[in-house]
């Protein structure tokens, strides 16, 4: 704003102004959404779009809204700079994740972050705040917030609070999973918001994780490169799972992402530049493939696998390893992938974008994220 | 009912008629009745038409000459005509009977045709003979058609095309083919496209057979877009539907483009907004390809789609149709269609692409069909076709562009052109324009055998020279360089010796080649091989000696013969210059010419020529006898 005030009259040249607008320029090329997700609604057609970035938000975007405002700057101007209709300071530093508890009424909505806190909130108070828009962010307090044990060392040392790279939910017990940078996962109780249980064994940090609630399991992927299969009930490593070994790679690379499909059967893994395909059911690797670039996320999408990493395309894969389509999408190097099922795919990643595919796919719109800059 | 009086009526009528002769005003009421009731009378008739039909026009008409009728009397036996027409229709229908069938007699079996039929067959016959004025038949048809329901219209329509070939002869197909069209536009006009298809394709089959393939009253000569073609589609998003409706607005905003191709061209923004919306909708189809499953599973409609006119545009059938490769078929070819016609070069320089354009034409439509071979079922077999389609649609545009040119070459238009080459043929006396060019150069340049640069023939002395250094055995030549060998010297050199020393060619059939070379030229012991006879070969060195005091005179004679031998002169070629001197000098060795013949057919013919016109050089005013060389042999 000050900088297009400004024009050729320096007589009252606000020095600060100016160093801010520079600033927050810089700020929002470099934001990156870590985590997409559809909000629950009563329709069951995405209506709202919440997206986790690296400045801590936690900002819902109206899908409506921004396909009308999309349809008006299609031909122009490449980014629409959306607003967003409510928003949250959810952590300090970057938030990683998000997910939605329970639908309805009664969803809750989960973050964590850098900060190695997991919060939750009340959806219906985040979506009905009656604080305006441009104020809005630490004016809700959380009705859940978790923090990571700190690891006690010798002489009483307090290591630093691990963060919270991947949340997952189990409703069936109640219970929020999550991957901790100390190469532990965690189970926390949502009504006590205690600690239920910890799974240790990983050797290294934790990418993420996924909750299949069928046979109350949860699979989670570390840096050690290798996935495992825990049992919920005491706490033990099922299975060890090597997508490494089963393929021969040159480079050592990590798990980076992790999907099971709605059956539960299947397992997806994303390791550096290959995705694996794994029958939870045989516990077989069903197929491989390599790609360009370091997947960073992936997601069952239909019948498809949709994958995404750090290159600006999504890519759909059928369930027997057929590369079916790429489609080019906004973000450079996407983070996030997130399927609704009505076939609407929102993709989140650097830049601040998030990428809207219709299910033609055709593109719905794209933006990016205001987050919490207050002088839009 | 209607049969059993009329043979009654018809007597009570004649009376009145004869009685009423005298004014025979022409279009009365009541002069029209009796027209009707002869023919009425005439349709029960069982003989064929040709026994009574001129009998009762000229009963009915009674016609000022006696088997044509003229203008007028033509009018009041169609008006007639048409009423017992109408008349026999409404008694059909009142029967309830087919009306192409009723009057059937079921007792008379030779007369199983019903009464209507029997009208026209003898209206045909009339009108073929040329007895009646030939529009009169179609009239009547269409007239027919008009009355009857769609069902009866089989009936007369299976009539017509019965009748085809008698219709379409060239008199009648004259008089009628308006009112053909006509009748089966109508026709075509009520009948349903989805219903009746078998039976509009009768008719269309039809058409195409009765009118000739140049017939242009259904080709749009100037290209002109159907625009009324437009698709309609919602502009407002509707409630509650989650479609992206901005796709939906993007991929049928194409339609437009599609529905009037020159609009999208002219202006440079509408095309800038074409090719966009076109990205998106391939981006979204490549975004989305279709498996075989989809192609398998819609198979089926696809049977019933091959008659499908215009898909519907709602929202809501977005998602289906875009799952169709049918539907996404539909598009692609469209767009092929689109860019056909952009890339073909327009009637004036402003519809021509520019580069720019024609690059993005060129990028869309690689993207297209490969689209189009990844769509299934069969889709590389189903772009093949359509590329053949297209190509082939390409020789009818230029067709159009050159005026619609007939296909029929009529027979006379080759006659005329053999007419035109056989009076052309004597003007190019040896065959065609250059030749006789060349020839005439001599005439143009009567000083060019003076000259010194005129190239002669080499004498035969010089000429065997290299290979009588050849034949010394001591210079030990190897055979493929021998000159002996060399076909071309050979030939070359025979024709020089034919001219020039006809004694030592005739040593050819004895020696070969080797025997042809003087034997001034051969060393000792080669030249007794050849020659046995040393007296010979002194007469031959005289001979010798008088051609070449003859080779340098006759050019004096014929230079000073040119002017005068105008024709005559132009037949001669450089190489017979010499040769008919040296037979005019010796005539006894005509003989020898004669004989040599055999090889060098050639030679003789034209000697002959030259003879002939040696004889008659001076009188020759007989331009004929020279101008055709081939006709003297």
């Amino acid at each position: 704003m000050a900088t297009r005030d400004v024009g050729g009259d320096a007589r009252e040249w606000d020095e600060d102004a100016y160093r801010r607008t520079i600033l927050r320029c810089r700020e929002r090329g470099a934001r990156t959404v870590f985590r997409t997700a559809f909000a629950p609604s009563e329709s069951h057609k995405p209506e709202i779009v919440v997206a986790a970035s690296s400045d801590g938000s936690i900002a819902c975007y109206s899908l409506a809204s921004c396909i009308s405002s999309a349809a008006q700057v299609r031909n122009g101007v490449d980014g629409l700079l959306a607003k967003p209709i409510a928003v949250i300071e959810g952590h300090k530093g970057p938030a990683y994740d998000l997910k939605f508890y329970g639908d309805g009424k009664e969803a809750l909505l989960f973050s964590c972050g850098d900060d190695g806190r997991i919060r939750g909130w009340k959806w219906l108070d985040v979506l009905n705040s009656e604080v305006p828009v441009a104020i809005q962010g630490s004016h809700l307090d959380p009705i859940l917030d978790l923090v990571n044990p700190q690891h006690e060392g010798p002489w009483g040392a307090q290591s630093p609070v691990p963060e919270n790279n991947a949340i997952a939910i189990s409703k069936q017990d109640g219970s929020i999973f999550s991957a901790a940078g100390d190469a532990c996962a965690y189970c926390w109780d949502v009504e006590t918001g205690k600690r239920k249980m910890v799974f240790k064994g990983h050797s290294d940090y934790l990418h993420c994780v996924v909750a299949r609630e069928s046979s109350n399991q949860i699979i989670t992927g570390s840096e050690d490169g290798s996935a495992r299969i825990w049992d919920c009930r005491n706490g033990l490593c099922t299975q060890v799972i090597y997508p490494e070994k089963s393929h021969k790679l040159k480079e050592t690379s990590w798990v980076s992402c992790l999907a099971i499909d709605t059956s539960e059967s299947w397992l997806v893994c994303g390791t550096g530049r290959n995705l694996s395909v794994w029958s939870l059911l045989s516990c077989e690797c069903i197929f491989n493939i390599d790609s360009h670039a370091p997947f960073q996320d992936v997601s069952f999408g239909g019948n498809q696998i949709l994958a995404v990493g750090s290159e600006p395309i999504l890519r759909c894969y059928s369930i027997n390893g057929k590369s079916l389509s790429k489609i080019q999408c906004a973000p450079q190097s996407a983070f996030s992938v997130s399927f609704h099922s009505s076939g609407v795919i929102a993709i989140g990643g650097y830049g601040g974008f998030v990428d809207v595919l219709s299910e033609f796919g055709s593109h719905l719109c794209v933006f990016s994220c205001g987050g919490l800059d207050r002088d839009l | 009912m209607a049969e059993a009086t009329p043979g009654l009526r018809i007597v009570l009528h004649q009376h009145t008629k004869e009685r009423a002769r005298p004014p025979t005003p022409v279009s009365s009421h009541a002069d029209r009745d009796r027209v009707v009731e002869v023919f009425r009378n005439a349709l029960s008739r069982p003989e064929s038409p040709e026994n009574f039909a001129l009998q009762a026009v000229q009963e009915a008409i009674k016609p000022q000459k006696q088997t044509v009728l003229v203008l007028d009397e033509n009018q009041s036996l169609e008006n007639a005509l048409r009423t017992l027409l109408q008349e026999l229709v409404s008694a059909a229908v009142q029967t309830g009977e087919r009306i192409m069938q009723y009057g059937q007699s079921i007792d008379n079996e030779n007369n199983a045709v019903g009464q209507i039929p029997r009208l026209l067959d003898i209206i045909l016959y009339l009108c073929e003979r040329g007895h009646v004025e030939g529009g009169m038949v179609f009239q009547l048809l269409e007239d027919l058609t008009e009355m009857s329901t769609v069902k009866d219209c089989k009936e007369v329509f299976a009539y017509i095309e019965r009748k085809q070939d008698i219709l379409g002869k060239q008199e009648l197909f004259g008089r009628g083919k308006l009112v053909m069209l006509r009748t089966c536009n109508q026709l075509l006009r009520r009948l349903s496209k989805a219903n009746d298809v078998v039976f509009c394709g009768r008719i269309l089959m039809f058409l195409a057979h009765f009118f000739p393939l140049t017939e242009r009253s259904a080709v749009n000569m100037k290209g002109v877009f159907n625009t009324s073609n437009q698709t309609k589609y919602e502009k407002d998003a509707p409630e509650g539907v989650s479609v992206d409706f901005n796709f939906y607005k993007t991929f049928w905003s194409l339609q437009e483009h599609f529905c009037n191709p020159a609009s999208s061209t002219l202006a440079p923004s509408k095309w800038q907004k074409f090719v966009s919306n076109f990205m998106v909708v391939l981006d979204t189809f490549e975004a989305q390809p279709l498996s075989e499953d989809d192609g398998n599973a819609n198979s089926l409609e696809q049977e019933e789609a091959a008659f499908s006119i215009k898909y519907l545009t709602s929202s809501k059938l977005m998602g289906l149709e875009l799952r169709d490769p049918s539907f996404r078929r539909h598009i692609l070819v469209q767009c092929l269609i689109l860019f056909d016609y952009l890339k073909a070069p327009g009637k004036n320089d402003k519809d021509v692409p520019s580069e720019s354009m024609k690059e993005e034409i060129r990028t869309c439509e690689e993207r297209v069909k490969k689209l189009i071979k990844l769509t299934p079922p069969k889709g590389e077999e189903f772009l093949q076709s359509i590329e053949h389609i297209l190509e082939r649609e390409k020789n009818w545009v230029w067709w159009k562009r050159d005026g619609c040119p007939a296909f029929e070459k009529q027979p006379i238009e080759r006659k005329t052109l053999q007419d035109g080459a056989r009076k052309r043929k004597p003007r190019w006396r040896l065959g065609n324009r250059e030749l006789s060019q060349l020839w005439k150069w001599a005439d143009q340049n009567p000083n060019a055998m003076t000259e010194p640069q005129h190239v002669q023939p080499p004498s035969v002395m010089e000429y065997w020279k290299p290979l009588a250094e050849d034949m010394d055995e001591s210079a030990g030549i190897e055979p493929e360089y021998h000159h002996k060998n060399n076909r071309v010297y050979c030939w070359k050199g025979l024709r020089f010796s034919a001219r020039q020393d006809l004694e030592g060619f005739s040593r050819f059939i004895d020696h070969g080649v080797e025997g042809v070379v003087p034997p001034e030229l051969l060393p000792p012991e080669v030249r007794s091989k050849f020659h046995a006879k040393p007296s010979e070969r002194n007469k031959r060195a005289k001979k010798e000696e008088e051609q070449k005091n003859a080779s340098t005179q006759p050019e004096d004679t014929q230079v000073s013969s040119t002017p005068v031998e105008t024709d005559g002169d132009g037949n001669r070629g450089d190489l017979e210059d010499t040769a008919p001197e040296s037979q005019k000098q010796s005539p006894e060795m005509v003989q020898e010419a004669g004989q040599s013949e055999v090889e060098v057919g050639e030679v003789e013919a034209k000697d002959d020529v030259e003879m002939k016109g040696e004889d008659a050089a001076l009188p020759v005013g007989d331009p004929e006898v020279e101008s055709d060389p081939a006709s003297k042999i």
